[in-house]
């Protein structure tokens, strides 16, 4: 009742999302040209290869036609013809609403926000169920994967409806999420992973064993990559950091390399543990994370 | 523990540590804020850092301002100590007396203040802590030492007094300052009895002859403050000594002061000190002296002076930390030779016949300055030609008669305070004198009396006598004086209703010498010749000083006043016929002070300044003295009209104090034998640290600025 009301009602809101809505069906339509029918005509149960019979293996799935030609046992093997269960686990804490002080494009929230609206219209788009959940150092608002188209509007309101604030701790949303989580669905993480007290390896690896496919956005701002402020600054947490006053240009290079170690470091976890990792700057068109998710997906559904 | 400074005035320069301050307040740049995500990263890429400028600017700030405030510590002469001031006054119920040396060597100047002003503030410093149950009291040191201040428990009441107070012109008296300690001592139930002593321990104040208490009853715990450390160098020279005296070698009068001048170091030399005299307030001449160690040297001014006046001046040289003891003041009277005019009766060719040889050798015998008196021959025929009025004394030797009414003019000049003196001799008409001089004489002129010359001469009855001329002959004086022959005489009659006194005797009562006043004047009838035709006593030694001092009485010019030279402290004696005359002081602070005469004598003891007195007498009733009380001096707001100069008289410092030294602690303990004397030195907080604890932190200060220095270089390089 509550979210309906604040989705009726509240107008700022109601803008947002029809904006949302407008750049991630743009994005999403732009991409699915000539792709999209192909994968929907096909029976829901499609061969894929075949496989040698072992004990323990269904006897009507043995091709019997090869047994004839062979005299070897084949087991036909079919993709998976059911829906993909897709959950958006997407950060909200007070570190993903930087806004810098230089602005010209996307916030890092805007960005993370078109992002998951564009994931998500994409999905549907495809039959397949999207969920969202919204946290920071717990979780604000689960939206559980449903394929109905009009479920977009309910994630386009969660995502509107929410300004980022708080801590992160990834790893006690992950603990009280991945119950929740069926096998084989698909999880997309999306945040910053600026959390200095999470063992971010420890949540993917806890995630990765659920046997769940993992595909992980790390979304930065420019300025927090490459720290280009010129002059004295007190830098204000947007989290619970105490204040530190400094000149960047003092910190710049060990900054930099700071970020740039974490993000190769996040590259090589991700890699040990099957996880797709995809580094994102707010600078970067969104096209191409999209066009990363459908090669994604295509593999998984191939798998 | 203590911090004093010597020099605190340089405490200004930590004012200073404003210009770093302001540097790095001006150059800092703008903060701006900004809320940003990755704090905690920024935070440990600055842990990792090595460049770190903002705290490096703040550093560089607090070295730069340690290096001020410590290079202004070590300009203001730090001493460091663990004494307290609090120590002077226990905490129990106890009694304390405070000797404070307010003599005029306290009033060096030392920084923007005297020592005296420290000492004060010494003083106040442990009374404004005194518990209760404890008692105070304050006792100057200036001779005469005096009680300020009896036994309280009230700090306030110390605190007016003093700080209103201002260093005497005296010298020290520890002595007498610790007698009156130890009998106020004596009248506290108290316990705990205490005597602190703040002083520059100068030699001068700690005579032995002034410790006059048995110490040996009386022990108590004495602690001297001592301020003398604050003198050290800071009082080069002072004035020892003025001398006045006339030249008579030219026509017009030159007046010739010479002054003595010491220099106070006893290691170095002093090049060209300026002395400068100054009379009646004007600057007359100016010179310079160069003084070795130690040394004394004089220096003699000249100058001449064209009236009477009284010449009132000073000598002074170049300043120093000590004014008081530069300069030293003179006054004198020039000219003050007594104008005696000698009229002789009976002159003859032959020098030593004359009636006047004996007397004209008398009154001048080498030279008129050493007797002061003038004598001026005339024959009778001259006597009109001469001015009466520009004598002291008239003495008519042998004269038989005088010229037509001139009776009437010498009348007029003994009214008006001249003094004529007579004697007799051969040529004298007594019927001229006792009908024409009647007024003036108060005794008739009877028979002469004659002895043969182998007979039995008269004698003088001879015996001590208490008035002012004839007091002085004691003794073998008198003895003297009994030889001497006298062959003729007149014999004397008293006039009726006359009065007059006969201050010598013949031994067969026939009076030798009549004195009486006449108007302000005086008339001394001396009953025989002055010369050797009747006696023998020109040719006795005593004839001279006889002679001398009958002619400076009769012109009041005995014990001559105006040559008093005084130091502080010192009375002021004024000797001389006081009938019908009232006496004034003024004191150089224009003070007027009536004086009460007693036998002759006035005394005036308020001799508290430096400076020239000076003196009036004026007509009218003068103040005698009551039988039962003490003379009493009045301050009275205003001369009267008729009040005329008498005359002045100078006081001047004890340039003792000055020149003293400091006296050793040993000295002190041989002095106060029983006492347990503990000796520190007064801080220049006003704080008593003892000096064996005193840690000049000058150098250490020093060494930390240049510390500060090469940090402050090495910070910067760095950078």
């Amino acid at each position: 009742m509550q979210e309906k009301e604040s989705f009726a009602y509240d107008p700022k809101v109601l803008s947002r999302i029809s904006a949302l809505k407008i750049r991630a069906l743009n994005l999403v339509e732009g991409l699915l040209s000539g792709n999209h029918r192909s994968r929907h005509k096909g029976s829901s149960v499609e061969f894929a290869e075949y496989k040698d019979y072992s004990p323990g293996d269904e006897i009507r799935h043995i091709d019997w036609k090869v047994v004839g030609k062979t005299d070897k046992y084949h087991v036909k093997q079919f993709e998976q013809s059911t829906n993909l269960k897709c959950t958006i686990l997407l950060d909200a804490s007070g570190s993903m609403g930087y806004v810098s002080p230089n602005e010209t494009g996307m916030s890092k929230m805007d960005y993370a926000r078109t992002l998951v609206a564009s994931l998500s219209c994409l999905l549907l788009k495809q039959f397949d169920a999207v969920g969202l959940t919204l946290f920071n150092d717990q979780v604000i608002q689960h939206i559980p994967p449903r394929s109905k188209t009009s479920h977009l509007q309910h994630i386009l309101h969660g995502l509107c409806a929410i300004e980022p604030h708080g801590i992160t701790r990834i790893d006690q949303v992950v603990e009280s999420l991945v119950e929740r989580l069926q096998g084989r669905s698909m999880l997309v993480l999306v945040s910053d992973l600026l959390a200095k007290e999470d063992d971010i390896y420890k949540d993917l690896k806890l995630i990765a064993s659920r046997g769940l496919e993992v595909v992980l956005f790390h979304i930065l701002h420019p300025d927090e990559v490459s720290l280009p402020f010129e002059g004295d600054f007190i830098f204000e947490s947007l989290e619970d950091d105490p204040d530190i006053g400094l000149d960047p240009q003092d910190i710049r290079e060990e900054y930099q390399n700071m970020v740039r170690r974490q993000i190769e470091s996040y590259k090589k976890q991700c890699l040990g543990l099957g996880v797709d990792y995809v580094f994102l700057e707010t600078t970067t068109p969104l096209d191409q994370a999209l066009s990363y998710y459908l090669l994604k997906r295509q593999s998984l559904s191939k798998a | 523990m203590n911090l004093n400074f010597l020099s605190p005035i340089y405490l200004l320069g930590l004012l200073g540590i404003a210009v770093p301050i302001l540097i790095h307040l001006l150059t800092r740049r703008q903060q701006k804020r900004l809320r940003f995500s990755a704090v905690y990263l920024l935070l440990q890429s600055q842990k990792r850092s090595i460049k770190r400028s903002a705290p490096n600017r703040l550093l560089l700030l607090v070295i730069r301002c340690l290096a001020i405030a410590l290079l202004s510590l070590a300009l203001a002469h730090p001493l460091f100590s663990f004494g307290r001031a609090a120590d002077l006054i226990p905490a129990k119920p106890s009694a304390h007396v405070f000797i404070l040396d307010d003599s005029y060597s306290m009033a060096l100047r030392s920084d923007d203040e005297t020592l005296y002003d420290k000492a004060v503030k010494a003083v106040l410093n442990p009374i404004r802590k005194i518990p209760a149950g404890s008692v105070y009291s304050v006792v100057l040191a200036s001779s005469p030492a005096r009680v300020l201040q009896q036994w309280t428990e009230d700090a306030s009441l110390a605190e007016k007094i003093l700080k209103a107070s201002k260093p005497s012109f005296q010298t020290t008296n520890i002595g007498q300052a610790m007698t009156e300690a130890i009998e106020l001592l004596q009248s506290v139930p108290q316990k705990e009895k205490r005597i602190h002593v703040f002083t520059d321990l100068d030699k001068n104040g700690w005579e032995k002859k002034d410790f006059t208490l048995d110490e040996k009853k009386h022990s108590y715990a004495v602690k001297i403050i001592d301020f003398s450390h604050l003198n050290t160098g800071l009082n080069r020279a002072a004035v020892k000594n003025v001398e006045v005296s006339q030249e008579f070698l030219t026509n017009s009068r030159i007046v010739r002061v010479k002054s003595k001048v010491i220099n106070l170091y006893h290691d170095s030399a002093i090049n060209r000190l300026t002395v400068a005299l100054a009379v009646n307030g004007k600057n007359r001449s100016e010179g310079a002296v160069s003084l070795a160690p130690n040394a004394v040297e004089e220096k003699e001014f000249t100058f001449p002076v064209t009236a009477s006046e009284p010449v009132n001046g000073t000598i002074e040289i170049a300043d120093d930390s000590l004014p008081l003891d530069n300069q030293r003041f003179f006054s004198y009277q020039p000219d003050q030779k007594i104008q005696v005019l000698v009229v002789d009766g009976d002159p003859k060719t032959v020098a030593h016949q004359r009636e006047t040889f004996y007397l004209e050798n008398a009154l001048s015998p080498l030279a008129a300055a050493l007797s002061h008196i003038e004598p001026t021959i005339s024959t009778l025929e001259q006597l009109e030609a001469r001015d009466l009025f520009d004598f002291s004394v008239v003495i008519l030797c042998n004269v038989s008669d005088l010229p037509f009414d001139y009776e009437i003019q010498l009348e007029k000049y003994v009214m008006q305070g001249g003094a004529l003196f007579i004697t007799l001799g051969d040529q004298v008409d007594p019927k001229y004198y006792n009908q024409k001089l009647g007024n003036l004489l108060p005794a008739t002129i009877e028979s002469l009396q004659q002895v043969g010359r182998q007979d039995e001469p008269f004698r003088l009855q001879l015996q001590k006598s208490e008035h002012p001329v004839l007091k002085i002959f004691t003794g073998k004086a008198l003895e003297e004086m009994k030889s001497i022959r006298v062959h003729s005489l007149y014999r004397v009659e008293p006039r009726e209703n006359r009065k007059f006194t006969v201050p010598l005797w013949f031994a067969n009562k026939y009076p030798a010498l009549v004195e009486s006043d006449f108007g302000k004047g005086k008339v001394l009838l001396y009953a025989t010749s002055i010369d050797r035709d009747w006696n023998d006593f020109p040719i006795q030694p005593t004839f001279l000083p006889w002679v001398q001092r009958w002619v400076k009485y009769a012109a009041r010019g005995l014990e001559s006043i105006q040559r008093q030279d005084l130091l502080v402290g010192e009375p002021f004696v004024w000797r001389d016929d006081f009938a019908a005359t009232l006496l004034f002081v003024k004191s150089p602070g224009g003070k007027i002070t009536q004086l009460v005469s007693s036998g002759g004598e006035a005394l005036y003891k308020e001799t508290l300044r430096p400076g020239v007195y000076n003196l009036y007498r004026a007509a009218g009733e003068a103040r005698e003295k009551p039988e039962s009380a003490e003379p009493a001096p009045e301050t009275v707001v205003k001369l009267p009209e008729n009040a005329l100069p008498a005359g002045a008289f100078t006081v001047n410092v004890d340039t003792k104090e000055s020149i003293a030294g400091k006296i050793s602690e040993e000295e002190i303990k041989k002095l106060l034998p029983n006492m347990a004397v503990e000796i520190s030195s007064g801080g220049v907080s006003g704080e008593a640290v003892a000096a064996s604890e005193g840690l000049p932190l000058a150098t250490p200060f020093l060494l930390l600025v240049a510390g500060m220095l090469f940090w402050e270089g090495w910070v910067v390089r760095r950078e």
